[in-house]
């Protein structure tokens, strides 16, 4: 029964196929938006709806193909190298998985305002599409015919190997066998909470879900973090005690006396059945240290602060100093970009991407290809 | 004042009118750190004797008055000398474990051993003081015997001693074993394993003969086989008792313990026979590729003959089949003593205790010496004497009436074996399990065995009597003595790793007698004094009160079962904080609800939820009929 199944695998892959989901929603939308109205042309809003699902699978089957391989050759090469000192690399790749989940999950929170934010991109590549006049190109306008197919295609396989990286990053200290479950699971979860999303499901319901599986999340990473911490100080103790840890089993010896906060001669999730769902849910520990301890509060705490952060932030428009700083920011030299793209874009800005966004989608794209087309569009861009 | 070098009294010329009267002879013992390099490996400090190493074999004649006078020259190091096997019978404090009969020999200080020996045979001296001997101060000791009843039998005699070499002090390796790092208390692997204190050497023998071979393991921690190539031998005498000649051809030499075989030569001199030492691998946490477990040395019949090297027979040492001393009969014929007086049943357990380092325990007791060395506390103690509590908790003292025939039963509940050896006894071994050989590992795995009064095998007729035995691995064995002998003597496991880490106890025999004849010399005051420690009161040198402990030296505290405060404590922060977050990613969840209407003319909008939405833009109004026809 243990070892099949790796909740933070599936709780990764849930959360990218959502936002896969979400870009490709989006974009049905956009089109639909634009060109699928009773009074337009159905077989062009069909061809491009086809183009739109053509470009996303083609995505999805890349980055298959992708993550087939890379972790193909992570367990082929990788495995031996730390099995070795199993501890440390534990401890490593618990903190790596904690960075992921930790950095990423908050936005299952908030998938409106991630449809908001790809909606926005979607737009803005779009004009850039279309802003770059190079149609004298042969790809230039090989490009722009195909938009449809390449921005999804785009999308769907960087949300893909995205995720990819993720599991592998979170599953790092894993047996392959703990893998295809909760790739499954969390692959069929999300396209059916990205299609109730689509749907328009119950709204609160589904918040619920996503709430609550967030949470879990976050329990996870909790007691990952902790487990990191407790790796690691128990690598340098196997270190000092050498081969003989091993032989200790759970009892006396087994753990370093001067670092234990409790210890239980029992309930060990590497060997008894059972605690490993404890472990692997809460991070349990039969043998708790003062950095497994202190680093499970101090990582709950810094959820609380950076929760309170966002919700102040959108509350108020801005975090105190945030515009200073970034401010600043924008005149080093290196970091200018980054600083102004961080700038905070107004309300309307945004409107007026997505505007220029669907009026390029309606009328810039095929304006060479489709002459029929073009007035329809600009009719509509007005 | 001191001189260097041995000096042997005048009595000596007696020796050569053959005279067996007895006599005083007397060493002069300058003890100071030389440098030696008996492997031929590494170069490391020692402890010397009148700048020598290896040490002077102490040899008097039974009866002999033996005076040694010790002088610490180490400078840095308390130091003591115990004479292995000697019973002291009358001399109590001139038996030499420090904090039992006398104080440490602190560094300039001069202490007089002087005690009459009236027994025979193959015995050692070694320093008893913390971390001291496996330093080098360890030597043969042998009593001559001209009455012995093969004593025509041979014509020349040999010593062996048998050592395990550590290429570091004691005080080095020390902290590393009694540290919360070596939970398994495995202990430090030696070097290298030392024969006569060198390697490779020879014991030049004449065809058609018979010696005398006096075999001693004077190690620290690995007991070792002993064979001679093609040759069998008879024991006569273990650990200084006469045995009737019984015929064997391995011996098992635990630390401390003694055998005296007859070896009768071949008739050739064609040949050398290796004489093979074989280290007890079962006792060794790891073997380093670069350690050498077994010795060839030879018995060399000539020169020039070729010196071939032991060709093993066995993969490992355990396979080897040892000579069982428990089926010894004594020559004297000394039948079983009659049934005990007093029976004491004993646990060997090996544990972590509270600070994370690996304990040995007695009936859960770490042997841990008290503030007055116990003899003092005897002498100075009065009619309380005879209450156990006087000696405190922690050195487990346990006090036994004048001439009460006491039974020790042994369990051992640990993995390993244990050479257990009692202070000024031989005593009677009458059981044992499981037998040295083939099954001598049966009980490692599985439970400890111990001993069942109901259903043991029969004990021996006449029992072979020894001051050091074996207790197997996991399994036990029962002992018999008198204590016709008062006086603190110690019943300790003789790896010198195991007794620092407790495994001992005091046996405080007949202290009214000790009282009434024990005659401790101003010297013995005078070294307590020069080291700053009390020769009267209690265990806790409270000379008030003899029945207050209170300051008594203690072995560390248990592990902490499970959950104390502290980890209830860190638990329930643990939980609430979890808990709390949680709630936090609850409200953050839900308020994003409150976003529903921004960015409309997305697809998941459904129209009444739309409604609701909070920041409205232009776009989000415009576009807001055509989202609400594209849900159907």
């Amino acid at each position: 029964m243990p070892n099949v199944f790796a909740p933070s695998v599936f709780f990764i892959v849930f959360r990218e196929v959502l936002e896969a989901v979400i870009i490709v929603s989006v974009l049905l939308s956009f089109l639909k938006q634009c060109l699928g109205q009773p009074d337009q042309d159905q077989k062009i809003y069909k061809r491009l709806v086809r183009q739109v699902w053509f470009g996303s699978l083609s995505g999805v089957f890349v980055c298959l193909v992708i993550g087939g391989a890379f972790i193909g050759v992570f367990y082929g090469v990788g495995k031996d190298i730390w099995s070795k000192s199993e501890d440390l690399w534990e401890g490593i790749f618990y903190l790596i998985a904690t960075v992921i989940i930790t950095v990423m999950g908050l936005a299952l929170l908030r998938v409106n305002k991630m449809k908001e934010k790809w909606r926005l991109k979607i737009a803005h590549a779009l004009v850039d599409k279309a802003k770059h006049h190079n149609a004298k190109s042969w790809l230039g306008a090989w490009g722009k015919r195909n938009a449809l197919f390449i921005l999804p295609f785009i999308t769907t396989m960087r949300e893909g190997v995205e995720a990819v990286v993720f599991v592998g990053g979170v599953s790092l200290g894993l047996p392959a066998t703990e893998f295809p479950l909760p790739v499954i699971t969390g692959l069929l979860a999300g396209l059916l909470i990205g299609y109730l999303i689509y749907r328009g499901g119950n709204v609160l319901s589904i918040q619920l879900f996503l709430i609550a599986s967030t949470s879990v999340l976050y329990l996870i990473a909790a007691g990952m973090f902790s487990k990191a911490i407790w790796s690691l100080q128990f690598h340098t103790f196997a270190q000092k005690v050498g081969s003989d840890v091993a032989e200790q089993g759970s009892g006396p010896g087994s753990y370093d006396i001067t670092q234990s906060v409790w210890h239980v001669n029992c309930c060990s999730p590497q060997t008894d059945h059972g605690w490993d769902v404890f472990y692997a849910l809460l991070g349990w520990q039969n043998s708790a240290t003062y950095g497994s301890v202190i680093s499970y509060n101090v990582y709950w705490i810094g959820i609380m602060v950076a929760v309170s952060c966002l919700l102040y932030e959108e509350r108020t428009g801005s975090l105190p100093l945030k515009t200073q700083t970034l401010a600043t920011l924008a005149k080093v030299p290196g970091l200018k970009g980054w600083a102004k793209k961080k700038q905070a874009i107004s309300a309307e800005e945004r409107a007026g991407i997505v505007r220029q966004g669907q009026a390029h989608l309606a009328g810039g794209v095929f304006h060479d290809s489709d002459g029929s087309l073009s007035e329809d569009n600009r009719q509509l861009a007005k | 004042m001191w001189r260097l070098g041995l000096s042997l009294l005048a009595a000596m010329v007696l020796l050569f009118f053959g005279y067996s009267t007895a006599k005083t002879v007397t060493y002069d013992f300058n003890v100071t750190w030389v440098t030696a390099n008996p492997d031929g490996l590494t170069e490391r400090k020692v402890i010397g004797v009148n700048n020598q190493w290896p040490l002077p074999i102490i040899e008097v004649e039974k009866g002999d008055q033996l005076v040694v006078n010790m002088h610490n020259g180490l400078g840095d190091k308390n130091a003591s000398i115990h004479f292995h096997g000697m019973y002291q019978n009358g001399t109590n404090e001139m038996d030499g474990p420090i904090m039992v009969t006398q104080c440490p020999i602190p560094p300039g200080a001069d202490f007089v051993y002087n005690f009459t020996v009236n027994q025979n045979g193959t015995y050692w001296y070694h320093c008893h003081a913390d971390y001291c001997y496996p330093d080098g101060y360890r030597q043969a000791l042998i009593v001559h015997d001209t009455e012995s009843y093969f004593y025509d039998q041979y014509e020349e005699e040999f010593t062996v001693t048998m050592s395990d070499w550590y290429h570091e002090l004691v005080e080095g390796i020390a902290p590393d074993f009694l540290s919360v790092y070596n939970p398994t208390g495995a202990e430090p692997i030696p070097q290298a394993f030392l024969f006569n204190d060198t390697l490779n050497s020879n014991i030049m023998v004449k065809p058609n003969t018979t010696y005398l071979i006096r075999l001693i393991n004077i190690g620290a921690f690995v007991a070792q086989y002993f064979y001679i190539e093609d040759h069998t031998f008879t024991i006569v005498e273990i650990d200084g008792i006469y045995t009737e000649p019984t015929e064997a051809d391995t011996l098992y030499l635990a630390i401390a313990q003694r055998y005296a075989i007859l070896l009768t030569t071949k008739n050739t001199t064609d040949k050398n026979y290796p004489i093979v030492t074989v280290a007890d691998s079962a006792l060794l946490d790891g073997i380093p590729s670069d350690l050498k477990l077994n010795q060839t040395n030879w018995l060399q019949y000539n020169a020039d003959a070729d010196h071939p090297q032991a060709v093993m027979t066995v993969d490992d040492a355990t396979q080897l089949n040892p000579f069982d001393d428990i089926t010894l009969i004594p020559h004297d014929r000394m039948p079983l003593l009659p049934e005990p007086d007093y029976t004491l049943e004993l646990s060997v357990n090996m544990e972590n205790l509270g600070n994370g380092a690996g304990y040995a325990l007695l009936n859960n007791i770490s042997y841990t010496a008290a503030k007055v060395p116990t003899i003092f506390s005897v002498m100075s103690s009065g009619d309380l004497s005879t209450n156990s509590l006087v000696y405190g908790e922690f050195t487990h003292p346990l006090v036994l009436e004048h001439n009460d025939v006491v039974q020790v039963i042994l369990n051992n509940n640990d993995g390993g074996s244990h050479p257990f050896h009692l202070h000024g006894h031989a005593f009677q071994v009458i059981d044992r399990a499981p037998a040295y050989g083939a099954t001598f590992y049966d009980y490692a795995d599985g439970d400890p065995v111990p001993y069942d009064e109901a259903n043991h095998t029969a004990f021996p007729q006449y029992p072979a009597r020894r001051d050091t035995f074996v207790l197997p691995p996991q399994g036990y064995f029962v002992i018999r003595f008198v204590a016709d002998n008062p006086g603190v003597w110690m019943f300790h496991c003789h790896i010198d790793w195991h007794l620092s880490q407790g495994l001992g106890l005091l046996f405080i025999e007949a202290p009214t007698q000790m009282q009434e004849r024990l005659n401790i010399p101003q010297n013995h005051y005078d070294v307590c004094k020069a080291g700053g420690i009390p020769t009267e009161g209690n265990a806790a040198a409270n000379t008030e009160d003899y029945l207050d402990l209170k300051g008594q030296n203690k072995q560390v505290g248990w592990l902490p079962a499970g959950f104390t405060a502290r980890g209830i404590v860190a638990l329930v922060f643990s939980c609430v904080s979890a808990v709390v977050g949680i709630i936090f990613l609850v409200v953050y969840g839900l308020s994003d609800l409150k976003f529903k209407g921004e960015g409309a003319d997305g697809a998941a909008e459904t129209s009444e939820v739309a409604g609701k939405g909070a920041g409205k833009t232009t776009v989000a109004e415009a576009s807001r009929e055509s989202s609400n026809e594209e849900i159907k």
